[in-house]
């Protein structure tokens, strides 16, 4: 059985090498990216069964890939970070069926059990 | 004294001249009438003396006995009508001349009865009598004659009277309602010169006293006016800055939240991997653990500088030594970057009163952004110089690089507004801003896309003694 694919997005590079260093550990593949536009077309050659996204970002915003990763690939997950929370933006994210919604600082462990949440 | 009242005293002093005026024409004019009744009273005379004169005549020439009684009858009647209209020849000729008139007449009259009684023939009584007759006739003429004159007089003096009352009269109304009018025009310029300030956004006062009058009232409620405007001004610049905090806290948990929770991841896997971690990627960690710090140093320290703008030790001094400083701090970083600088400093600029080292700071954040807009080769422009009207002296920084959007030209000196991503915190620009308005000065951008970016800063010219002058006034409040 192949490794589970991870996709993180966010325009801070530390929280994509931290969070690939982390996931690798547990086993799995992780490719991360700085905006949305080039994940988007990443998406396109491949299947992920779990996308992390930042919030606020230049150009996409998070809430914007949530939309089109559900319309596209419904059966990926959506887990959305952000450094900006607020309910507002908490409920939008659960009506676009998200999987799971963290604020900045994230707590790898948490995020860690989401994802195994997310891939049972 | 009211406008109003001033109008009406000045009516009142022309009234009152014309009443004057009219006042002494009537009198000329009785004058005029009495004369004339007189020359009419002395013309019937004159006939009767001429006649008394023809009897007399005729007493000697002709021997004609009759005619010493038609003089005596005349003479008599003559005398009563004189005493009739005694009054009114009294009032043109005077009492004394009257009296004259009478004495003459009274000692013709007499001669008639000394003639009679002694006959004809005595030379010396008939030559005594001749001049008796002769002196009433040429005392009558006479007095005529002056009267006439009299008359003349009168009608010329009226004359003159009038043109020059005439003239008084044009002339104090010319003179009143042209004081008048002017005090009116100055007032309103006044007030015309404070509504255009204000409509300007300079809520001045006219200063000095305010006239007693209508305009007096308006200078004061305009006054009062423009100072609720300023009060106004000023809770709207303090509303302004508390809904800026708003922004600024929304934008500091942001801006810190980022670095933070990078801190926070590495730290979380540094302790989870830090057996399987090599010592050189433990250094890397913590390497990148400083810079995260240093990165929520920075926002700190801007926001510090933004929060609470340290207070600024103006100095006198000419700009273009701040320029070529801020320059130099940031030459390395324009050779990095392989920036051309073109330098033009205007010769003889007059002095400003600013903080060298806060200009300074100012000067290296637009070049900085100016460095970030402009790719490797491009070129920066630095220039100084003086403002239009002579009354600023200016910096322009310029760069051909690739210009701010118009729709966020109104925005840049916001807080936390920033073009840059990730690498700006959005708080240079309005730190700069607060700057400048710190010093009394402006700053201005122009840009055009894929053109480039001017910033103009400009700063009062320092005059000595106005400024002094000002701080003594707040030192005089202060003292209070």
């Amino acid at each position: 059985m192949s490794a589970n694919r991870i996709m993180v997005i966010d325009d801070e590079k530390i929280v994509g090498d931290m969070a690939k260093l982390s996931l690798e550990q547990e086993g799995y593949a992780v490719e991360t990216f700085l905006s949305a536009e080039p994940a988007l077309e990443r998406l396109k050659e491949e299947k992920f069964d779990v996308v992390v996204t930042d919030l606020k970002m230049k150009g996409i915003d998070g809430m914007e890939v949530l939309r089109i990763v559900k319309k596209l690939y419904p059966e990926t997950k959506v887990i959305m970070i952000t450094a900006f929370a607020n309910l507002d933006a908490a409920i939008e994210a659960l009506r676009g069926d998200v999987h799971d919604f963290f604020p900045k600082p994230v707590k790898i462990k948490e995020l860690k059990a989401s994802i195994q949440r997310a891939l049972n | 004294m009211k406008i109003e009242n001033k109008i009406i005293l000045s009516n009142a002093f022309n009234i009152g001249l014309i009443l004057l005026i009219g006042f002494f024409a009537m009198q000329n004019l009785n004058l005029m009438l009495t004369k004339l009744r007189f020359v009419e009273i002395a013309d019937d005379l004159n006939a009767s003396f001429l006649e008394m004169r023809l009897s007399e005549k005729n007493y000697f020439l002709y021997n004609d006995e009759s005619a010493l009684l038609d003089l005596k009858e005349k003479i008599d009647s003559t005398m009563k009508s004189v005493d009739v209209v005694g009054k009114d020849i009294s009032r043109a000729i005077g009492q004394e001349n009257l009296d004259e008139m009478k004495s003459h007449l009274d000692q013709y009259s007499r001669m008639v009865d000394v003639v009679k009684t002694s006959g004809r023939g005595d030379m010396q009584i008939e030559a005594k009598f001749r001049t008796k007759g002769k002196n009433l006739r040429e005392f009558s003429n006479t007095i005529t004659r002056l009267e006439r004159k009299g008359v003349n007089d009168i009608i010329a003096k009226s004359k003159n009277i009038l043109l020059f009352s005439f003239l008084a009269i044009v002339a104090t109304a010319v003179i009143v309602s042209h004081f008048i009018s002017q005090r009116i025009l100055r007032s309103l310029r006044q007030i015309q010169r404070l509504a255009k300030s204000i409509s300007q956004g300079n809520f001045n006062k006219i200063e000095g006293v305010a006239p007693a009058d209508e305009f007096g009232s308006v200078i004061t409620a305009i006054n009062s006016m423009s100072e609720e405007l300023r009060n106004r001004e000023e809770e709207l610049i303090q509303s302004k800055k508390l809904a800026s905090l708003g922004i600024l806290t929304a934008g500091v948990a942001h801006e810190l939240t980022n670095p933070l929770n990078n801190i926070s991841m590495i730290a979380q896997n540094y302790q989870e991997f830090y057996d399987v971690l090599s010592e050189g990627n433990r250094l890397e960690l913590m390497k990148k653990i400083e810079g995260e710090t240093e990165r929520i140093e920075e926002i700190v320290r801007n926001l510090l500088d933004f929060s609470r703008p340290k207070e600024a030790k103006l100095e006198e001094r000419g700009i273009n030594e701040t320029v070529r400083k801020a320059l130099e701090l940031m030459q390395n970083t324009l050779d990095i970057s392989n920036i051309e600088v073109k330098l033009s400093l205007a010769a003889d600029l007059p002095h400003v009163r600013i903080d060298d080292h806060q200009v300074q700071q100012v000067l290296v954040n637009l070049i900085v952004n100016a460095v970030h807009a402009m790719a490797p080769g491009g070129r920066l422009s630095v220039a100084t110089g003086q403002g239009e009207g002579g009354d600023t002296v200016k910096i322009d920084v310029s760069d051909n690089g690739k210009g701010i959007p118009a729709e966020f030209i109104p925005h840049i000196f916001d807080p936390f507004f920033s073009t840059k991503g990730v690498g700006g915190t959005g708080l240079g620009l309005s730190v700069s801003y607060g700057i400048i308005k710190n010093h009394k000065g402006t700053i201005k951008v122009e840009s055009t896309v894929g053109e480039g970016t001017t910033f103009t800063i400009e700063f009062p010219v320092y005059n000595k003694d106005r400024d002094e002058k000002v701080q003594m006034k707040f030192r005089d409040n202060v003292d209070q």
